[in-house]
């Protein structure tokens, strides 16, 4: 992506054309007003509710409570085990994609025949809905008749099926699997993207000064490929913190709790307890939460640059 | 590949984005409301379907009939409320009547005669669920209980001769079964968090003695003699100690169990006692004929109490706004909950089809109704247990939020994650919150 | 390499070769244990169901006996796929449509022109990004509610504008960016205005990231769950993930129907995204070495 940083801090000083000035705001007009009636209306509209006390099952009575709701949320245990879990889950779906990206752009930089073939291959996971991905996982999950179960029992592994959903302890992971899986093409292909633009002279450079292949990748490859890291940590970190699909397929938030992320949790607020007034709270909190994560991840890897 | 042509692409998004536009237009046009809009649980599928077309043959009123499955029909119907998606007259669970009269959903038939008229041939606690704050809000559609089974060809291999009769028994004949490897987990209990949770729980509850609430409404779940703690205990136990459940029950909703209790992979199941048709019925169960409903097992100090619940057709706030949509409805719930054509029609189609119970007294003497029954069943046990059936008595206007944090905790206790007395504390706390706060 | 390719192929196509298969088993054979990697017995029963699903009439005389939970139910909203399908296709050109209308000119503008406020316009369309579709989704059932424009499928239209314009965007300014400023100024000397600089000099040109556009847009639209299952409460307005998930979650269907429906949903995308595979790299790819 050629989006330098310097490009980006705006020409100081440089004067701007009255034609250019107009003619700009045209071409933005219709995006400007599209965000603002998509993007800040809701946001801001979401603070308003969140004053109240809105329960939908009781829609005569709706008081105003000022920040009651912020102090509720932030009181309910839950609510922080929720955080907990979405981070843990985000840590480790963006560290897996990271690495299995890195080994597939690897492996796709070469020249072979059936490259084509096998990076056509890698946008099937990428092109299916969650929903559907949802499905076909569950049913690879499934404790009665499911692929791993079989698959483990057959390799003899495991000596009888066992339960993957629906054991608190594994549920989590299991989710996050399908979520990589899912993920990992358009990772693999930011790397890539990033992997051919480096210049093939460094590598003969120091093929000549004897450098061996790890050597290589780590003192070249990897430096070079930050700003596609970046990208990939940022961009992913933001899928995995408000990911909803796989978890209202797969175990909505079950079995007792163990997938109960934020995400999960803001729709049983609002769709399940009818609590408009909490659930704006919740979502509001999410949206300035992944704010202003993605702002300090942008500064602090973009930095780097 | 040939070259993209920009062309092309103009014109074919300009022919979609008018064929776009157009069925925008027409699907602004289309809820004009015009059928009555009844929506059930799929359950009786197709025995609803032919009663709606007899329904729509004699009165010319159309019918747009829909269904969802039981296990997510309150929160299905809990969307569509809050979406103010149309809907006349639905199936209601005794358990929510009170949340969805406070919230304004259901409205109330006590001005409709030709509906109140059939009360006298219902039975009185049938009649007695349908209210709230001294309104009725429907007709029954059906009324069961929570029975328990075994399958008794698997008992006598294992060299058991009589049903277990108390909850202790079910524990020593599993293990008997399980040794000799003819099941791997006797016993079928469904435990994953849907609509069904809270029936079973409650018939396990009820019938060790206990009881989540007390009359005056405070929780009293937490209480080692009087509420849950017993009932629970044992369901962790036979979970995690002698492993006569499987640790997957979690994951297991009632469907699901059903579906393993008829391929002959336990030897004890508690199920809704219309499931027994199904159960008995050589095309739809492999062990069709061997299974026998027994009275409910009791805890120590229980009895053989179980849990009985009542069905029933709400009729909405929306279409009792509307003087022409109201009468097409009272018709429909007429058709459907009283007398169709000067018969019980639908509710005699469904016990014979499905097996599902009913409350109309009348039809208990009707010579095709015993008849059917005891070519599968036992009519003497069907109502012996009914007379021990209890109501629900967590039905309240919080019961649905009540009842999430319930299953939850529930589960958390049987999967190891937290102990049986934080679980029912957690409960009954958000029980107390939820009362304090309405 | 020939392993490490084997490896790759395994990883990333071996779950959906196994929902194809099942798709393929009838009700029987689908619950053995272990499973038939194979299909032993294929059928077409499943994709049947889903292609003949009609709305029959049901009268006395024709009516099934018995619980459906106990096998071979196709469910009543089987019928509604393909209708879904529809739906789904008709939101999705719409909000391409949208996208390149509201995003090509903006990009273009963030891009190729020196305006003030330029920065700080690139910065606000990526932070809205930003915001977590949940967070979209309560004010916006509660204001759509209020006019009654609940199962509009003009609604979802607006509301997937959010999710897929900035990106969009994006994509779009990265690929102008990379594309030579002189062309610009040439257009301009010979007397074109911004407007018709960029419609007939930079987009003809920009034609692999337009591609990558259409397609992430078209993808986004298609596969999204939570707006459209908020939104859409009617079977006449449901798009395709939401009747795929009700058929999931209701356990008196088979897992091979489930499997068949899960297929017919997974098709239309992964063809389109195989049909323009090239173009996603090389729309990606902003002045970087020809791939």
């Amino acid at each position: 992506m050629s989006i330098r940083a310097g490009a980006l801090r705006g020409v100081f000083g440089a004067p701007v054309s009255r034609y250019d000035q107009a003619s700009a705001m045209w071409l933005l007009a219709p995006m400007l007003g599209v965000l603002l009636v998509v993007a800040v209306f809701p946001v801001l509209y979401s603070f308003w509710i969140s004053l109240f006390d809105l329960r939908l099952t009781r829609p005569h009575r709706v008081p105003f409570v000022w920040f009651e709701n912020y102090q509720e949320i932030f009181q309910d245990e839950l609510f922080w085990q929720s955080v907990w879990r979405t981070t843990s889950f985000t840590l480790i779906c963006v560290a897996a994609i990271m690495v299995i990206a890195l080994a597939m752009a690897l492996l796709l930089n070469e020249e072979f025949r059936g490259r084509r073939f096998l990076s056509a291959m890698l946008l099937v996971p990428w092109a299916i809905p969650y929903v559907a991905n949802g499905l076909m996982w569950k049913w690879i999950y499934d404790s009665g008749y499911g692929a791993l179960n079989g698959l483990l029992f057959q390799l003899d592994f495991i000596d009888k099926y066992m339960v993957w959903l629906g054991d608190q302890h594994k549920t989590l992971w299991l989710i996050a699997n399908a979520f990589i899986w899912k993920e990992v093409p358009l990772a693999t292909i930011l790397v890539l993207v990033g992997l051919k633009s480096i210049p093939a002279d460094l590598y003969s450079a120091a093929r000549v000064d004897g450098a061996n292949t790890w050597r290589r990748f780590v003192h070249i490859t990897l430096p070079a490929l930050r700003p596609s890291f970046m990208l990939v940590v940022i961009y992913e970190t933001m899928m995995a913190i408000r990911h909803f699909d796989l978890f209202f397929i797969l175990t909505e938030g079950g079995p007792a709790e163990a997938s109960h992320v934020l995400a999960w949790h803001v729709y049983v607020e609002t769709f399940r307890k009818l609590s408009f007034g909490t659930g704006s709270a919740l979502a509001y909190i999410m949206a300035l939460v992944t704010f202003f994560l993605a702002f300090w991840l942008i500064r602090t890897l973009g930095r780097k640059l | 590949m040939t070259q993209f042509r920009r062309r092309d692409f103009l014109k074919s998004s300009a022919a979609a984005a008018l064929a776009g536009s157009s069925t925008f237009g027409a699907l602004g046009r289309a809820f004009a409301a015009d059928p009555v809009n009844f929506f059930a649980w799929s359950a009786g599928v197709d025995q609803v379907k032919a009663h709606v077309s007899a329904f729509e043959a004699k009165t010319g009123i159309k019918v747009s009939y829909g269904n969802a499955p039981w296990a997510q029909y309150r929160d299905t119907l809990v969307t569509k409320f809050v979406g103010k998606a149309p809907l006349d007259t639905l199936w209601v669970s005794d358990a929510w009547l009170p949340e969805w009269a406070e919230a304004g959903w259901l409205a109330p038939i006590d001005g409709y005669p030709q509906l109140t008229k059939y009360n006298s041939d219902v039975d009185d606690f049938s009649t007695k669920s349908m209210m709230w704050k001294g309104k009725q809000y429907g007709l029954t559609y059906y009324t069961d209980y929570m029975a328990f089974f075994y399958d008794e060809g698997m008992l006598q291999k294992a060299g058991i001769g009589a049903p277990p009769k108390t909850w202790d028994e079910v524990v020593q004949q599993s293990l008997k079964i399980k040794k000799a490897g003819l099941s791997e987990y006797p016993l079928m209990l469904s435990m994953a968090r849907e609509t069904w949770l809270i029936e079973f729980l409650s018939s396990l509850v009820f019938s060790h003695g206990g009881r989540f609430v007390d009359d005056a409404g405070a929780a009293v779940m937490q209480d080692k003699k009087k509420g849950a703690h017993e009932a629970l205990t044992w369901i962790v136990n036979a979970v995690q100690k002698h492993k006569i459940v499987s640790p997957a029950c979690v994951e297991i909703g009632e469907l699901n169990g059903l579906k393993s209790f008829t391929s002959g992979q336990h030897a004890f199941a508690m199920l809704g006692r219309y499931r027994v048709r199904t159960l008995n019925d050589p095309k739809q169960s492999s062990i069709a004929g061997r299974v026998k409903q027994a009275m409910m097992p009791a805890g120590p100090n229980g009895k053989h109490a179980t849990v009985g619940w009542n069905r029933f057709y709400g009729l909405t706030t929306a279409a009792a706004k509307d003087k022409a949509k109201a009468a097409d409805t009272v018709k429909l719930i007429e058709w459907f909950g009283g007398k169709a054509d000067g018969q019980y029609a639908f509710q005699k189609l469904m016990f014979l089809d499905v097996g599902s119970g009913f409350a109309t007294k009348p039809l208990f003497k009707d010579p095709d109704i015993i008849k059917a029954y005891n070519q599968y069943s036992d009519i003497k046990m069907y109502e012996a247990q009914q007379k021990l059936a209890q109501k629900k008595d967590v039905v309240s206007p919080w019961f649905g939020e009540w009842d999430e944090v319930n299953g939850t905790a529930f589960q958390a206790a049987v999967i190891g994650k937290a102990s049986v007395e934080d679980a029912l504390k957690r409960s009954a706390d958000t029980w107390n919150k939820l009362r304090r706060r309405a | 390499m020939f392993f490490s390719s084997i490896i790759f192929l395994v990883y990333v196509l071996a779950p959906v070769a196994w929902l194809l298969s099942s798709s393929f088993q009838g009700e029987a054979e689908i619950t053995s244990r272990p499973p038939h990697w194979i299909p032993h017995q294929p059928t077409l029963e499943n994709f049947e169901a889903i292609f003949q699903a009609r709305e029959k009439k049901v009268t006395y005389e024709t009516r099934r006996a018995g619980d459906p939970a106990t096998g071979g139910y196709i469910p009543s909203t089987a019928r509604n796929l393909i209708p879904s399908m529809w739906n789904s296709l008709v939101v999705a050109v719409a909000v391409v449509i949208l996208n390149l209308v509201v995003g090509v000119p903006a990009a273009y503008a963030m891009a190729k022109i020196r305006f003030i406020g330029r920065s700080t316009s690139i910065y606000f369309m990526l932070t809205t990004r930003v915001i977590p579709d949940i967070a979209l989704v309560v004010p916006f059932f509660l204001f759509i509610r209020t006019f009654g424009l609940l199962d509009h499928l003009g609604s979802l239209v607006i509301t997937y504008l959010a999710i897929t314009v900035p990106f969009s965007i994006f994509i779009l300014v990265s690929y102008f960016e990379s594309l030579p400023d002189e062309l610009d100024k040439a257009a301009r000397v010979d007397g074109c205005s911004r407007l018709q600089t960029l419609t007939r000099v930079y987009v003809p040109l920009a034609m692999p990231a337009l591609v990558a556009v259409v397609l992430f847009t078209f993808l986004s639209s298609w596969n999204e769950f939570l707006l459209a299952l908020m939104f859409t409460q009617t079977p006449a307005s449901q798009t395709m993930p939401i009747v795929v998930a009700s058929f999931a979650s209701d356990f008196t269907i088979s897992f091979a129907f489930i499997n068949a429906a899960g297929v017919l949903a997974v098709i239309p995308p992964v063809l389109m995204a195989i049909i323009f595979e090239r173009y996603i790299v090389s729309g990606l790819t902003a002045g970087a070495v020809k791939g």
